[in-house]
This record gives C-alpha cells, structure tokens and sequence, in this order.
C-alpha cells in the first residue's frame, strides 16, 4: 500500500468511526427513551391503581333485635330472609341518636355499602346465638365515603358526592376509631357491579382466561397444522400463491371487522350463544391465526434443509420428516409467533364488543358457553364510568391485565427454552 | 494468453464427446442406470449417461464442479424427488428393480439405498438416538436390546464407537467435523442398506479426518455397494476401484481406476486428471 493509500484509509477511517459512534448514541438514546416512557406509564398506573387495593370499613354494634328481624324462632331458613335493613339501620341510629329527620337518616344510610345488610345477615348466619344479643360486625362503607378518605380532600368535590353534614358524621367515626382501612381482597374475588366498591375483576379474568384457553386451543393446532402443510406438503401452484396472499392480508384486517363476521356467521348463522368465550375464542382465533401461521411458516423455513435430506436419506416419510424433525427444530419460533398472536388477542376490544362481550356481566363464568367479559372490555367499561372510585378500578384492572400478559409470556419463553436446542 | 482463455482452450467445444468411452458395463452390477436423461425445468442436468455400480465396489464419480456428478447421485435414491421441478428420464434399476417404477415407494428405495452428505448434518439428538433414528422408523428392532446392539454395530463399523461409548447421549452435534460424518454413516449403516451413496463425504473435513473417512469407506465396500462423489482425484484414486469423469452433464469416460488415472483415453479425462482445469 503506498503512502497516498494509507493517507486516505486514515481520512475515511476517522468518518467511519464517527458514524459508528453517532449510531450508537442514537440506538442508545432511544433505547433510553422507550425505556423511559414505558416507566412513566407504569408508574403512571401504579399510582392511579394503589387507592384500588385498599378499602375502608365502619365498625357497628349491630343489635339482632328479633322484633326488627321479624322472627321468633331459630329457623335457619326464615333466618336468611329476615328484615336486616332494618337492624342495620336501626343499629347506625342508636349509633347516631343526633340525627334525626328523614333527609338526614336517609343520608346517613347512604354512607354503608349497599352490601352491609348482607354483611350483618351473613354475621348472624354464621353465629345464630347471638340473636337477640348485640354484636360488633365490620361493614363496608359506600365508594364515595372510600374515595373521600383516600383522597383526603374537601367534601363535595367533582365526583365525590359527600355532603357537609356527611362530612362531619365520617370525621366523627373516624376520630372514633371506628373506621379501618384493609386491603381489598374483594377486588380480585368478585365479579361485576355497579357498586365501585364491590366491583371486582374475577369475573372478567376467568372470563379472559376460557377466551384465551378457546383461541389457543383453536388457533394453535390449526395455524401450526397449516403452515406445515403449505411449507413441507402442498404443491407450489397458483392455489397455494392465492392461499399465501390471502393468509398475509387477513392479518392486516382491521379486527372489528372479524367481530362482524362473528356476530354474522357464528352467532347468527351458527346460532352459537352470545356474549361467551366460545365465541370470543372462535373470532380471536380468526384473527390470531394468520399471525401464528406466517411466524410457522417463516420458522419452518428456517430449519436447515440438510437435516431434512438427513432423514429422507434414512429412508423417513414425508410425515415423519414434518413432524420429527421439521416441527421440533421449527417450536421455538411458532411459539414465539403463538405468543404475539396470544397477546394481541388478549387485548383486543373491538372484535369483542360487536358479539355482544362488553355486556354487564356480575356472575363468574363457569365454563366457555357462560355470558361473561374480559379484562379489555372490562377496563374499558369502567373507565366509562363516572363514580371516582372507578378510576383506581381502572388502572388496578390495567395492571391484572399486564400481570396476565406477564405470565404468559412467562410460560411460553420457559416453554420455548425447552424446546431450543443446538443444530 | 490470459488464464481464463487458457482453461477455456482445454474444456472447449471443440473437444467432442461422442459418447462415453471405456467400460460403463460390470459383470456383477448391483445398480444399472442407462440412458439416464434429468432436467431442471427446460435445463438439461445430465444428458444420456449409462454406467453401472458393480457389486461390493466403489464407484467412484468425479469430474469438474457443476458436472452434474451429485445430480445423478440424487437420482439413484430419488432424492431429487423433492425438488418439484426435476425430471428424470431414463432405466434405473437396482437388482432388476425399476427405481422410478410408479408403484415403487421412495421410501423403501432409501431404506435400501442409503446417503451419506456433503456437509456431516447429524439430527439434533444424542449420539444413540442419531443412530437409532433409521432402525426406529423402519421398524426394524422389536426391542430395546436389539435396538441396542444395531447401534452399537453400527458404531463400530463406523469407526466411531470406541470414542463415543461413553457418552451415547451427549448430542450429536457436538462432535467433531469428523465424527459427526462417521455419525452420519454409522446412521446410514444402522438402516442396512445394500447401496451407500455418499456425496463429497470427506470435503468438509481436515486431512486427518478425511484419511480416517478414506479408510472407513475402504472397509465398508466388503458389505455394501458404494458410489462416491468427490472433488479430490486423490481419494478419487485412493478408494475407489472404477471412476466415472463427468463433463457438462456427460460421462466423458469410465474405466478401472488405475487406468484411468494412469492412461485416461479421452483428453478432457487427461486434461482434468492432470490437473490442468477442475
């Protein structure tokens, strides 16, 4: 290399060394900001979520008269539908004996959870002796009461429906000692309600789960069964062209509109029963499916044809070869496909809103033909909702959500580990 | 002169081949193959070759890359099968046996007619099951013991049991370039076959390696019919007892080994022999 060579390596080399490092500050820095957006939206919801885990509740002295109940005797059966609004309401009185005047008792009441005389029935349910005697059992307070203890703010704020009086009557309990905060456990053992303070996301959880338990169940057997097909079986033809070219523009259809098709031809031709997770799961499925077969098929491709030849030259049927060879070494990448396509399904909304999911469902779904909803849907109707507490619900919801997604992928990456091996 | 005029002056058209010369018919052949015609769409691969695979021999194919040698090999286990837009025309037989008759499975032709590849690709599985493998899809070990000792005498008759005896499942992809082919032929071996082809089985590996191969294929003919494909007119020399020189899709010549590296009739055979193209 002679000097003017040299000279000029030198010059360019300086330039390339400069782009290099121009470019690894850039990937550096964007990195930094993705990683930094992602941080403050989670912390964002973790915020907004924390009021949700907690729930306050009012000690009351709850005098079982048996004139209030309307029994007289022991049974058991009449005991469950005695009159105990009324020895709840009694009970709250002989606690506030200053309040008087309908409006005023009317607003007292207001401030229990339409659920505390359920409370105080399941209280003497479960010790009968104490019929005719006094008992102290811990009700849950109404949502605005919660929200305006969490809150700490003045009465009567935007959403926040706490009179003056109310106010004083809480910071008199309060003072008393008498209110407790606990964790809110209820929030992941209830369904539905429209009680922000009983609402809870079991329902659309286990909703969440049989629809995803019916997508993979469908779309996995079925997207794996056709890429290995139409890369190790079919013929090359135009067939399998107009195939290939249909398979990759399904995937880039907008997914309400599979929710169309579904409330179509699965529900109304099918007459398959609304609002459930077969459903979801038959509509997810459809759009899960060219996803997991074009991450197949790319992933079949990528097995080295050699090992192939190998077991063709042993004298090995083209099925023994798919399925022995071909389909081990290619489960890592499906399931790396399943996986996008498992998460796009468990986030999507809008197919499911038009087979009718994004009804008001209290009841924990039992099986895959229960009405029920999922954890998108139901985010999405509570963030609708106007009650404060419900804002909380929402992030909290939002972070189930991501958990679930969480250990998905959790699953699938120690699955896909299994299945990774050196060729 | 430039170097490429030079070389093209040695291949040139003007050398015709008319035909093949020597002997392409064996007294005792195992394979027969006449008139053997392939195409690759509208391309033409190989062009009217007759020779035959005489019976416990090596045959050895060799001849300048693009020669259309591995093609033909493919041919005679229809590996090319599986390239959709390959045709072969032409009368291949195995002890009387039409290769390409339409009631013929592929798949018993394999069992009967192994392979053996140019770059060593064991399956990703331990060393036992590599060799397990072919015995388990042919069904050919009722049990676990007789599954046993097939691999175990496969391996060494392979040459490779007394290095791996005691790790059988370790993976087979962890060995050595040179072991992992004679994995690969103790797999092919495992099946029994009656013919074993083996495309450049050595090309991948150092000379060690290669020697070992060389020596092993030397052994292996006692039971088995053996083609070879391979780029080094050495161990073209060194194992095998007929040679075929391929040229653009024909063969040139086929004789004795020794006379064909020593007294080559056709001047493309010499030119290529002599190692003044290839």
């Amino acid at each position: 290399m002679n000097r003017t060579t040299t000279e000029k390596v030198v010059k360019s080399l300086k330039q390339r060394h400069r782009k290099e490092k121009l470019f690894k500050a850039a990937g550096f820095a964007s990195v930094c900001f993705g990683f930094l957006l992602v941080l403050t939206l989670i912390s964002d919801i973790v915020i907004k979520a924390t009021p949700a885990f907690h729930q306050h509740w009012l000690k009351l002295e709850i005098d079982y008269q048996q004139e209030w109940l309307g029994v007289d005797s022991l049974d058991y059966e009449k005991l469950e539908s005695a009159d105990y609004r009324k020895v709840l309401r009694r009970s709250i009185l002989a606690m506030m004996p200053e309040v008087s005047g309908r409006q005023d008792k009317r607003s007292l009441y207001k401030l229990v959870s339409n659920n505390a005389e359920f409370t105080v029935r399941d209280a003497l349910l479960k010790s009968p002796e104490f019929i005719g005697k006094k008992k102290n059992v811990w009700v849950m307070l109404d949502d605005d009461v919660d929200s305006y203890l969490k809150e700490n703010t003045e009465f009567s704020q935007t959403g926040i429906r706490i009179s003056e009086k109310q106010a004083g009557w809480i910071e008199q309990w309060y003072n008393n000692g008498l209110i407790d905060k606990q964790w809110n456990t209820e929030f992941l053992t209830s369904g539905d309600s429209r009680e922000p303070e009983l609402a809870g996301v079991r329902g659309a959880l286990t909703g969440t789960m049989w629809t995803m338990l019916v997508t993979l169940i469908l779309s996995f057997p079925l997207g794996v069964a056709a890429a290995l097909y139409l890369e190790e079986f079919a013929p090359s033809n135009r067939f399998t062209d107009f195939i290939e070219v249909n398979i990759n523009n399904l995937a880039a259809v907008p997914s309400i509109v599979f929710g169309l098709l579904g409330l179509a031809v699965i529900i109304n031709l099918f007459g398959m029963p609304r609002s459930t997770p077969l459903v979801g799961g038959v509509v997810l499925t459809l759009m899960t499916l060219p996803t997991i077969i074009i991450a197949s098929r790319a992933s079949i491709k990528a097995v080295p044809p050699s090992i192939r030849e190998a077991a063709l030259g042993l004298g090995a049927s083209k099925m023994q070869v798919a399925f022995g060879h071909v389909l081990p070494l290619a489960m890592p990448g499906i399931i790396t496909g399943t996986i996008i396509g498992m998460a796009q399904a468990l986030g999507e909304t809008a197919p499911l809103l038009m087979i009718g999911m994004v009804a008001f469902i209290v009841d924990v779904p039992m099986g895959v033909t229960d009405a029920s909803t999922v954890m998108p849907v139901q985010i999405y109707l509570w963030a609708d909702s106007p009650e404060r507490a419900f804002l909380a619900k929402t992030s909290a919801a939002i972070l189930v959500l991501l958990t679930f997604l969480m250990m998905m992928n959790t699953l699938a990456a120690t699955l896909r580990r299994k299945f990774e091996k050196r060729f | 002169m430039s170097d490429l005029s030079f070389t093209e002056n040695l291949t040139s058209s003007d050398i015709t081949i008319e035909g093949t010369v020597g002997k392409v018919v064996a007294e005792d052949a195992k394979m027969s193959m006449r008139n053997v015609n392939v195409f690759y769409a509208d391309k033409q691969a190989i062009k009217n070759v007759s020779l035959d695979l005489a019976r416990n021999q090596v045959t050895a194919l060799i001849g300048p890359s693009g020669c259309g040698k591995s093609t033909f090999l493919r041919c005679l286990n229809r590996m090319n099968d599986t390239i959709p837009i390959c045709r072969v025309e032409g009368e291949l037989l195995l002890e009387e046996q039409d290769i390409y008759a339409k009631n013929l499975d592929p798949v018993l032709l394999r069992a009967r007619v192994g392979m053996v590849f140019q770059k060593p690709n064991p399956f990703p599985k331990s060393i036992y099951d590599n060799v397990a493998y072919g015995p388990k899809i042919h069904g050919l070990a009722t049990n676990k013991a007789e599954l046993d000792e097939i691999v175990i005498s496969s391996l060494q008759k392979a040459g490779l049991f007394n290095e791996v005896k005691d790790r059988l499942d370790s993976p087979g992809t962890g060995l050595s370039g040179g072991q992992q082919q004679r994995l690969c032929i103790a797999r092919t071996i495992a099946v029994s076959p009656e013919v074993i082809l083996m495309d450049e089985p050595a090309s991948a590996l150092d000379p060690i390696a290669t020697a070992v191969i060389e020596e092993l294929i030397d052994e292996l003919k006692e039971k088995y019919t053996i083609a070879i494909v391979t780029h080094s007119m050495q161990q073209a020399a060194r194992v095998s007892q007929t040679t075929a020189y391929f040229h653009m899709g024909q063969l040139v010549e086929m004789g004795k080994t020794e006379q064909i590296f020593t007294n080559p009739v056709h001047t493309l055979t010499e030119n290529y022999i002599t190692g003044r193209f290839g």
